[in-house]
């Protein structure tokens, strides 16, 4: 290179440096307002010195591209930020429009759902006033049009619930195509970053790679894993790969029980998507958890006022002089056969107000007994439903093997679900010991002097030995405890008599022999009670760890049929505890179809989850109606309050990171420094504030009665 | 301020510190310091009403802490990036050289 040349190289290449360094400036000045765009700064790079005449002399600088001045961490923390703030402003945008519904709206002539409160003290008011003139014809169908009211109100409830729910669905169901187009273009980026720039910042690409990024933040939860040669994978919060290198895997939905789930390949990720953020987590978390929750608090309202009422009533005598009978029934409300769907079910059958049974049971028309008893029912906890879970087990039998087991899950009307054993033990030949076990849920509540009754099965046939430990007041003083004899195979229940038959004949004579007092046992429609006369009389608590197993041999013939019990084992069921959590029913059935020694059951497994339950009604200690109404509500506020506080939170959060990634976009470290200065005196003076509010706020709670003035 | 409730106080705290706004969380606090010595020799129907403001900001006290702890977390993050950037200043290879650190070492003019 020769010297004036090497000269005007040095001077034009410097030149064409700064020309280039203005084109980027001019660059960032023209982008200003581009969502994503990442000012850029230039690169300069140090020429290679030259050597004129031994000399080595400096050959200046070029401008060798641009470097973004973005910072990924930085980028990270916002984009997680973004996808909390739009999972919870999803999720109170639909909390809203639920507490909405149930606030009383004090400008509308008719009743809706935020009247329930008023409909409860209206409904037993109305009992209230029966009481005074049982047989006032006016005050009959006042109970009915109070009764009208709360039903339609809770129904109507539902309904707009199931309405908020189906709209959810919808909202998270068109979330799909958005999360497809930016994982498709993501990774279509990754392969022009990696093809055009494996090595260095790639400028706009990356800008449009992280605006995508933040795009899908935005939708859903996500972690971002830098690869080689500036790729980058994405995947669920979960670790789900949605984007790997150039690769995008689909999200797909579909109709899984009536509601939208989501899918990458076979794998359902619904339950990851719901938790990991973005707008479709609040949607999926408002969706399966908001609104089945307020859901099931209504129904259980709802089942458990129409079935007390329907109960009292049904045992009352009607102003035609009627008590309710099976073919008869005095039932005001649409009967529950199930807690799920009994609020929107809910409804008045009842349409004569002559069948409202003011009198007691055996009394005349002109008594107010029963009416008392209905108008209590609002100072009485919510009836709740004892669980009869049925469920079968599905067993191969094999001679050759020594034991089999069976393993299901089994829920409670709540919904909670347990494992169940059922164990098999080959004896030998076509003779097989069972034993099933079901967890110990069932403990009877001492503190309630109550009944615990065991239904046995269809026909009254007992078929097993049921371990029972009754323990009672003896006539002399102190306890006597008994151990139930032992259920043999085919013998029936019985009946309480007198004389009492059977198995209940058996347990008398072993309460009496005992001395046990204030004990009594009874039979209705297969459902063996056993009673503690009251609460100093002596109560009756199960044998939770004995009453929770049952035992027993199977025994079948050369062709596979069992023999041995006679016919085939109908069940054991455990219910009307008094703690009323989980009674379990028991009911399995074992065929024979195949050659001896094997036998097949024919009847499938049949799990049934909490919304199929069906039981009976039983009073728990819990709440009052109105008390039940208001904690619900209360609960709910409370739920929207906490979303808001978070939200509220997650957004100054990500006002702040954008603060800062803005201020970083700035150009030097000295900016950096200072913006991060500014962040540190702000929240260090945010703190004396806190502190100080804390202080005045404590001191006037303490200071702002009237015993704590000093 | 004086006749600022105490919710709408902390309300404008947690905005404040959301947008950074460092002046205005410092005049908050020294407000704060001023209300807190007018608190002791407050008469009785001041403090009541006092206590009746501090029970309807619990829940803004509630969002302003939660405010403090996502700023905190950011605060770690950016002290966090920012060694990291000092870091590589530092030791880092491929940084970016400029005009006068070019041309102080071979310039020929």
């Amino acid at each position: 290179m020769g010297t004036i040349s090497s000269a005007f190289d040095l001077i034009s290449g410097a030149l064409n440096a700064d020309q280039s360094a203005l084109s980027i400036v001019a660059n960032n000045v023209a982008n200003a307002n581009t969502p994503g765009y990442t000012e850029e700064t230039p690169n300069w790079q140090e020429n290679d010195p030259v050597q004129i005449n031994g000399v080595q002399y400096g050959d200046g600088v070029t401008e060798t591209g641009a470097t973004s001045l973005r910072d990924t961490v930085l980028s990270a923390r916002l984009d997680q930020q973004q996808q909390m703030a739009s999972a919870s402003s999803a999720r109170l945008t639909a909390l809203d429009s639920v507490q909405a519904l149930f606030t009383p709206d004090s400008g509308s002539s008719s009743s809706t759902a935020g009247d329930i409160g008023n409909d409860l003290t209206g409904f037993f008011s109305s009992f209230t006033s029966l009481e005074a003139e049982p047989t006032n014809a006016s005050l009959r169908e006042e109970v009915l049009t109070s009764a009208s009211t709360l039903a339609g109100d809770i129904s109507n409830a539902a309904a707009s619930l199931n309405t908020q729910r189906s709209a959810l669905d919808e909202e998270a169901s068109g979330v799909t195509s958005q999360v497809n187009a930016l994982t498709s273009s993501i990774a279509q980026l990754n392969q022009q970053i990696q093809s055009t720039s494996p090595n260095a910042d790639a400028g706009t690409l990356e800008d449009q790679r992280q605006e995508d990024l933040s795009q899908l933040s935005q939708l859903i939860g996500i972690n971002q894993v830098k690869t080689e040669n500036n790729g980058l994978s994405v995947t669920t919060t979960s670790g789900q790969l949605l984007v790997s290198e150039n690769s995008s895997f689909q999200l797909t939905s579909g109709s899984v029980s009536g509601v939208t789930h989501f899918f990458v390949g076979t794998a359902d990720i619904t339950s990851q998507l719901t938790s990991g953020g973005g707008e479709l987590g609040g949607y999926l978390t408002a969706r399966d958890q908001d609104i089945p929750s307020a859901l099931s608090s209504l129904d259980q309202l709802a089942y458990g006022i129409s079935a007390s009422v329907n109960q009292l009533n049904n045992t009352g005598t009607d102003m035609d002089g009627n008590t309710g009978t099976a073919a008869n029934l005095l039932y005001i409300f649409n009967e529950p056969t199930q807690v799920a769907g009994s609020a929107l079910a809910m409804s008045v059958t009842m349409t004569d107000p002559n069948q409202i049974a003011a009198a007691g049971a055996g009394l005349g028309t002109g008594d107010n007994s029963n009416a008392v008893a209905m108008a209590k029912l609002a100072s009485e906890s919510l009836m709740q439903p004892i669980a009869t879970t049925a469920f079968s087990v599905s067993q191969n039998l094999n001679a050759s093997s020594p034991s089999a087991t069976s393993s299901l899950e089994v829920y409670d009307t709540l919904g909670n679900s347990y494992n169940a054993a059922v164990t098999y033990t080959n004896q030998g030949g076509s003779t097989w010991d069972y034993s099933i076990s079901v967890p110990d849920v069932l403990t009877a509540n001492t503190s309630v002097s109550g009944s615990v009754s065991y239904r046995f099965g269809t026909g009254e046939t007992v078929n097993q030995g049921t371990n029972l430990t009754i323990t009672g007041n003896l006539a002399g003083g102190g306890t006597g405890t008994i151990t139930a004899p032992t259920v043999t195979s085919g013998e029936a229940v019985g009946t309480a008599g007198p004389p009492s038959t059977g198995y209940v004949a058996a347990l008398d004579a072993q309460i009496a022999a005992a001395g046990i007092t204030g004990v009594s046992v009874s039979n209705t429609g297969g459902v063996l009670t056993i009673s503690g006369a009251t609460g100093t009389a002596g109560s009756v608590i199960a044998d939770p760890a004995a009453s929770a197993n049952a035992t027993g041999t199977l025994t079948f013939n050369a062709s596979g049929a069992l023999v041995s019990p006679a016919a085939n084992v109908a069940g054991i069921t455990f219910s009307g505890l008094s703690d009323g959590a989980s009674a379990l029913n028991l009911d399995w059935n074992l065929h024979s179809t195949g050659s001896a020694g094997n036998i097949t059951e024919t009847a499938a497994a049949s799990l049934q989850s909490g919304a199929s339950q069906t039981g009976t009604a039983g009073v728990t200690n819990g709440p009052t109606p109105t008390g039940f109404f208001s904690n619900f509500v209360s609960t709910l506020g409370a739920t929207v309050s906490g979303v808001q506080a978070e939200n509220t939170a997650q957004n100054a959060s990500v006002t702040q990171l954008q603060t800062q990634n803005n201020a970083l976009s700035e150009v030097n470290l000295n900016d950096e420094a200072s913006a991060m200065s500014t962040l540190e005196r702000s929240y260090q003076a945010a703190s004396q504030v806190f502190t100080m509010l804390n202080t005045i706020m404590e001191s006037a709670l303490n200071l702002g009665t009237e015993t704590t003035v000093s | 301020m004086e006749d600022q409730e105490l919710k709408e106080l902390v309300s404008e705290a947690s905005h404040a510190l959301a947008r950074l706004d460092t002046r205005r969380l410092e005049e908050l606090a020294l407000c704060c310091r001023s209300l807190n010595r007018e608190l002791a020799p407050a008469g009785f129907r001041k403090r009541v009403d006092l206590a009746r403001q501090s029970r309807e900001a619990a829940e803004e006290m509630a969002v302003f802490a939660r405010v403090m702890e996502a700023t905190r977390a950011n605060l770690d993050v950016m002290r966090r990036l920012h060694e990291l950037r000092t870091g590589q200043l530092e030791y880092g290879q491929a940084q970016p050289r400029h005009w006068a650190d070019a041309e102080s070492g071979h310039g020929n003019h």
